[in-house]
């Protein structure tokens, strides 16, 4: 509701940079692909098989999704159109990539 | 090349050293015939330096954010040509009022 008022034109419709917000959405992409892949191999590693390797995937991105918190410095309106942006975009689609690697 | 890519080549480097040293771990448990339950402490350890160094390359390498705001700051678009050589002030829109709003950006 904080970026409905941007702009003092229209309440219902926010005012947003498109283009901008697009690259930022590219960026967060980017971050959790490679992340997916990454967490992926550690889990392959470390040897989590089954609903573990779930959980640390998703303990992997929650950690992402603070990481981007602090990298939008916190406020995310400035940067983002609502919080779903920054918590569950490509989340479950990340999912796909996060397989495990069989080491024997 | 910036210090967010020497970072993710760094943890990468660490992930497949702990990779190797897990096979090697693994061959000689076959060996004993033991039960693989985790890598030893020095490999977690790695995993664990290797996948944080990761996390900060996977978010410093990607674009800045960039603001949505449309009256943000980074977004104004004053700001003079290059070619200011070429610039004529004596013409018809002397006559049009001009927006006092307009100013330089820093």
């Amino acid at each position: 509701m904080a970026a409905a008022a941007v702009g003092g034109i229209s309440a219902d419709v926010p005012i947003i940079h498109s283009e901008n917000l697009t690259s930022n959405v590219k960026s967060i992409y980017y971050s959790r692909t490679f992340l997916s892949i990454i967490s992926g191999v550690v889990a392959g590693i470390w040897g989590f098989t089954g609903l573990m390797g779930f959980v640390f995937y998703f303990l992997v991105m929650m950690v992402a999704s603070l990481g981007l918190l602090v990298k939008a410095k916190f406020s995310i309106h400035t940067y983002f159109d609502s919080w779903n942006r920054i918590l569950i975009e490509g989340v479950f689609g990340g999912l796909m990539l996060h397989s495990h690697i069989p080491l024997n | 090349m910036g210090f967010g890519h020497v970072l993710g080549v760094l943890g990468g480097a660490l992930l497949a050293h702990a990779a190797y040293a897990t096979i090697q771990y693994r061959a000689v448990l076959k060996i004993t015939e033991e039960e693989f339950s985790s890598p030893p402490m020095d490999v977690m350890m790695q995993l664990l330096l290797g996948l944080a160094l990761c996390i900060w390359a996977g978010l410093a390498v990607p674009a800045k954010f960039l603001s949505v705001l449309p009256h943000s700051e980074e977004n104004r678009i004053v700001s003079l040509p290059a070619n200011m050589d070429f610039m004529t002030f004596n013409h018809r829109g002397r006559a049009l009022p001009s927006d006092p709003e307009l100013k330089l950006k820093t």
